[in-house]
């Protein structure tokens, strides 16, 4: 009986769902006139190439890449450029996951851009029209494509969204249940494109004449176990179709939150580089009581620039474990000056500079009290939440005085796009001619 | 006559002895004479006053990361007479999102411009609601991409040919050739102008 049922239990599916060219697509929604044409969208400040349009890829521009390095090809080919807008990236996202969740009763937002979904007995005998009315109701709700790969695991599922995207044949679905098409498919994929294999287990794995994905879906499980770790001996289960990964459907909050810069101008006064960090502090500190967690460690981290050979070269990174864990900006920002102190040299022309909050946890977990210091309960919680809240409606409208106001540091976003979903000052405009 | 002689040792105490009320189900208790058959029964009913009590009487913490919960605003005062029949009808505020966003996901705002439409009621500078995820039929403003542009017209169908409508006897219809790549951005669904 309990056989029987066992039998009858659906094949476990699970879709990977990820945009195409994400920050690329959501810049194009409302600019149609750049639909076929090259775009590409730059780093924090400008400074590299974060997403590619096909025709930018058909240049063979590669991913974050300086844009100075390419600049020539971006003239040629009348490359339009965009700095992250990461507001609207946030909210097509959000709209995006919101579609999606019309599909499955289990959703694992993975980033930005794609998602892990549980069709587990919800598209048994017709998976591929499943997959094809998601793809198609997410682009008509948000204006994004998307691609949608399907397999009974994670890795699979990874592989068949990558085979989507680069086979148009595809139709931008595939499903990989069947274990012949599964084989096919992995012989035709280097093994750096299986998720969870890196560089170095990549050129590991082809001094021992691993090559491809069907290679490495070979081997046998304990012996590669032995040798590399348990990460590839698990990838070597899933893409066999035994299913080690499960979904992650509860969101876990960011282990570390980094905040780093590369400057518009190198600077060279310990002044300068200490409003820059203080920036960078308010902002990580921010991030940390969105999620309502505190910081047990901060690092801050300092260097030159490395593309500038003729220059002396100095980068240092120096870490500190606090007594008691933290979210209040004045504390973070007092400590992490204190370390730049301890790194800063001068003489230098310093390009980035950069902090790192680390050992997070909620901030409902009590903290370890510390029997030396003075431990008056730590009152800066409220004034925090209401700095954010007022934050919140008027960006920027409190900062630390720490942070300066001459922001010679600031990068100047060259090519933002309005922030069309978000400010009524900055809706699209649509043409009554 | 016989007198009471009070014992020097023993007896009751005062204040000695179970507290009253300090029973498993918080009153006091009696020993009666149960039928044998019925024991599991009144076992069983007395376990569940008793979990019921031992639930409710535990110790409440105040949560360390309190939820917000929204209370709801009853019209009608409290009189300590007749109540008012009005308390049974819970005041709800109006959300213009009810009325305006169907589907958030889909619904984008965008502003238009120029003069094209104004027989549909859409002037320069008014805030048009777009629901990406409604058909576009014929007879349904659209937002659609012309030449690279978005555009706002009224889909015609003029003998078999779809037609992008203006709404201005100034401004010309255009025809969809076929070889034209017509996108259909969105549907207009509401007009936001301010007077």
């Amino acid at each position: 009986m309990l056989q029987q049922e066992e039998d009858q239990e659906p094949q476990r599916l699970i879709a990977l769902v990820d945009c195409n060219d994400f920050y690329v697509s959501c810049e194009r929604v409302f600019r149609p006139d750049l639909i076929n044409k090259p775009v590409a969208v730059l780093s924090n400040n400008d400074g590299c190439i974060v997403a590619r349009s096909q025709e930018v890829k058909d240049l063979g521009i590669k991913m974050a890449v300086p844009v100075h390095q390419v600049q020539h090809l971006i003239n040629r080919h009348k490359v339009q450029l965009f700095s992250s807008n990461y507001t609207l990236y946030a909210d097509i996202s959000n709209r995006v996951m919101q579609c999606l969740e019309n599909y499955t009763p289990r959703l694992e937002i993975y980033s930005i851009d794609e998602s892990f979904l549980d069709l587990t007995g919800i598209c048994l005998n017709n998976s591929i029209a499943y997959g094809q009315q998601i793809k198609q109701n997410v682009f008509r709700t948000t204006g994004i494509p998307v691609c949608v790969g399907m397999a009974p695991t994670k890795t699979l599922a990874k592989l068949a969204n990558y085979a989507a995207k680069k086979w148009h044949k595809t139709g931008g679905v595939l499903d990989l249940s069947n274990p012949l098409r599964r084989d096919k498919l992995l012989h035709l994929v280097p093994v750096n494109e299986v998720w969870g294999i890196g560089l170095q287990t990549t050129k590991r794995l082809q001094l021992m004449g691993i090559n491809t994905a069907y290679e490495l879906a070979r081997q046998p499980v304990e012996s590669i176990q032995a040798q590399f770790n348990i990460v590839v001996a698990r990838t070597i289960m899933e893409l066999n179709g035994i299913s080690c990964l499960t979904l992650d459907d509860i969101p876990t909050d960011k282990q570390q939150i980094v905040c780093s810069r590369s400057f518009k101008r190198r600077l060279t006064t310990y002044n300068e580089i200490a409003e820059a960090l203080a920036s960078f502090c308010s902002r990580a500190a921010e991030k940390l009581r969105k999620q309502d967690s505190v910081a047990g460690s901060i690092s801050v981290s300092i260097k030159t620039n490395p593309y500038n050979p003729d220059e002396p070269q100095y980068q240092r990174s120096i870490n500190m474990q606090l007594q008691q864990a933290t979210s209040d900006t004045r504390q973070i920002v007092r400590i992490a000056k204190h370390l730049l102190t301890e790194i800063f040299k001068r003489g230098y022309r310093y390009q980035k500079c950069g902090v790192q909050l680390g050992h997070i946890h909620a901030a409902s977990i009590p903290n370890q009290i510390d029997l030396f210091a003075n431990n008056a309960p730590n009152d800066g919680t409220e004034l925090m939440n209401t700095i954010d809240k007022i934050n919140n409606r008027f960006p920027k409208g409190i900062t630390l005085s720490a942070t300066g106001i001459n922001t010679g540091w600031q990068v100047p976003v060259e090519y933002l796009s309005p922030h069309y979903t978000t400010n009524w000052n900055e809706l699209a405009i649509v043409k009554c001619c | 006559m016989k007198e009471t002689i009070k014992p020097k040792r023993g007896g009751s105490r005062p204040g000695a002895g179970r507290k009253k009320g300090s029973s498993v189900y918080g009153e006091t208790t009696k020993a009666i004479r149960v039928p044998e058959s019925m024991v599991p029964e009144v076992k069983a009913m007395l376990n569940q006053r008793k979990q019921l009590f031992e639930n409710t009487s535990a110790i409440s913490l105040p949560s360390a990361t309190p939820s917000y919960i929204e209370i709801p605003l009853f019209s009608g005062k409290v009189a300590a007479g007749f109540p008012s029949p009005a308390d049974d009808y819970i005041e709800k505020t109006l959300d213009l999102n009810d009325l305006l966003v169907k589907k958030p996901a889909a619904t984008f705002f965008v502003r238009a411009e120029g003069e094209s439409m104004l027989g549909a009621g859409i002037h320069p500078n008014d805030i048009l609601v777009v629901d990406r995820s409604i058909e576009a039929v014929v007879g349904k403003v659209v937002i659609c991409a012309l030449n690279g542009e978005l555009t706002v017209k009224r889909l015609k169908s003029i003998g078999k040919e779809i037609v992008l409508g203006a709404e201005n006897p100034a401004y010309q219809d255009i025809t969809v050739q076929e070889e034209v790549d017509l996108v259909i951005w969105g549907v207009v669904t509401n007009v936001i102008h301010s007077l």
